[in-house]
């Protein structure tokens, strides 16, 4: 097959693309995901104040594309004076729509601990953040890691946006192969399977993690 | 006063002193008024239909519930549940309380042992190596020490049951409260939890425990408290009440569960 003759030349634009949108990708889950974690936290504040201002938070950045949030960090932004590089604007408009869905996914896992043993930790005379911090979050987190392992794939697979604000990453570089190649359907069927062969593998973790981390409960 | 309300002579210290403990769902009145003494070393157990508020009272006394109105004093410390109180407070009046729930609440995702320490690390400051030998005592105590390295969920109710004991005492409380706790238990099992039980009350624990274990209320307990209705309808000795109870409700109480 012709196509197939192609890829070794693609490859070494392509894999620098991959690093790029990995990057982007595990920086947007290691800044987000804490926020998503503070999120869920404070949506369960006992103060109404607190509570409805997050989920209102959580709601907006649940409600807008990740593309129009990214849009508003990279060209939006700069009218205000703040002026984000490319990679900048990519991974904060990715963290921000991680931390508003995982705290969602984390509320969750939260949630699923049971009020007695939060009732227990209390007549034991433990803090609310002690609680919080050895009772609550190890056992929720637990119960959320699938569907974070879920939505990390989706936040990979989401650094693709960053073609549009002319990021490096695998599908921009795939793109500018093709424009000088006139390969398109080669390169991005190539681009396409180096996405498959980060996401296939993920997936399969998340079976593998689910299985590992029931063993106790 | 009259014969039913008589209590024993003032000897020892009160414990735990409940004065006017009001609580309301809605329109619906869990505690009507309710008053309570305990001494130092008193066993003291609380039986009664369901829905008649034991429960909720005992969780008053730790306010893991918290009543509308009234005033809850455990060895010193005391919380008026009218007013604001801070979570030190809280704390202070906790430090000196134990409980044991129906359905255990052994944190799953610890091993046994980190069960029975982590309380004792991080409330009381000790060092990991100190409260685990402490937690090992204990657990020897309740005949589990070769759990100590399992998870609950490997565990048995009744071997829960005897680790939650061994959790609440790991914090040197001096009084301990439990929580209907064999009722989660098929009968056998819950043998060796009343076992344990015994022998705390024997070394001069004060306990209040709210059960459905009559037995155990009527040789192991010194006073009774019968409750019906979100009040308390009468107390004192248990021999005295369950040959020859006087209100008609804990007449009617006693004939159900004893002639069944």
């Amino acid at each position: 097959m012709n196509i197939l003759n192609d890829w070794p030349s693609f490859l070494p634009g392509l894999l620098a693309g991959l690093g790029v949108s990995v990057q982007v990708a595990l920086l947007s889950l290691l800044i987000g995901v804490p926020g998503g974690l503070l999120l869920a936290i404070g949506a369960g504040s006992k103060k109404k104040l607190v509570r409805t201002l997050i989920i209102g938070i959580v709601e907006i950045g649940r409600g807008t594309p990740a593309l129009v949030v990214l849009q508003i960090f990279y060209f939006g932004l700069p009218a205000s004076g703040l002026t984000l590089s490319s990679i900048g604007a990519s991974v904060v408009a990715l963290a921000a729509t991680t931390a508003a869905y995982t705290s969602e996914i984390l509320r969750g896992g939260l949630q699923s601990v049971p009020q007695g043993e939060v009732e227990a930790a209390g007549a034991l005379g433990m803090s609310r953040g002690d609680t919080l911090r050895f009772i609550v979050i190890p056992q929720g987190f637990r119960v959320a890691i699938p569907s974070l392992i879920g939505f990390a794939i989706l936040i990979f697979q989401a650094t693709s946006l960053a073609y549009t604000v002319a990021l490096p990453e695998l599908l921009s570089q795939a793109y500018s192969i093709g424009s000088t190649t006139f390969n398109y359907l080669s390169v991005l069927v190539l681009a396409g399977l180096m996405y498959a062969a980060i996401t296939i593998p993920a997936s399969w973790l998340t079976c593998r993690a689910e299985k590992r981390l029931a063993r106790h409960l | 006063m009259p014969p039913h309300m008589q209590q024993k002579p003032l000897t020892k210290p009160m414990a735990i002193q409940l004065d006017s403990v009001a609580k309301k769902y809605g329109d619906h009145t869990v505690l009507n008024n309710v008053s309570l003494s305990v001494r130092e070393g008193e066993v003291t157990a609380m039986i009664g239909p369901s829905g008649a508020g034991k429960s909720t009272l005992l969780r008053c006394i730790n306010l893991l519930e918290r009543p509308d109105t009234g005033c809850i004093t455990v060895e010193g410390s005391q919380i008026d549940a009218g007013t604001n109180f801070t979570a030190k407070d809280l704390a202070a009046l906790r430090r000196n309380v134990g409980m044991v729930f129906q359905s255990f609440n052994l944190f799953p995702h610890l091993n046994v042992l980190r069960n029975v320490s982590i309380a004792q690390e991080r409330v009381l400051g000790r060092p990991r190596k100190e409260a685990d030998a402490r937690s090992m005592k204990l657990l020897e105590r309740v005949g589990l020490a070769d759990k100590a390295k399992q998870y609950p969920s490997r565990c048995s109710g009744g071997q829960q049951q005897r680790i939650a004991i061994a959790r609440a005492l790991a914090l040197d409380p001096r009084v301990m409260l439990f929580d209907e706790p064999t009722s989660a238990l098929d009968p056998e099992v819950g043998l060796e939890v009343l076992a344990v039980m015994k022998e705390l009350a024997a070394e001069g624990m004060t306990m209040v425990v709210v059960t459905h274990e009559m037995q155990f209320a009527r040789d192991v307990c010194d006073h009774l408290v019968v409750m019906a209705n979100g009040s308390i309808i009468e107390e004192g000795d248990p021999e005295r009440i369950f040959t020859n109870p006087v209100q008609p409700r804990t007449r009617e109480f006693l004939r159900a569960v004893l002639e069944r």
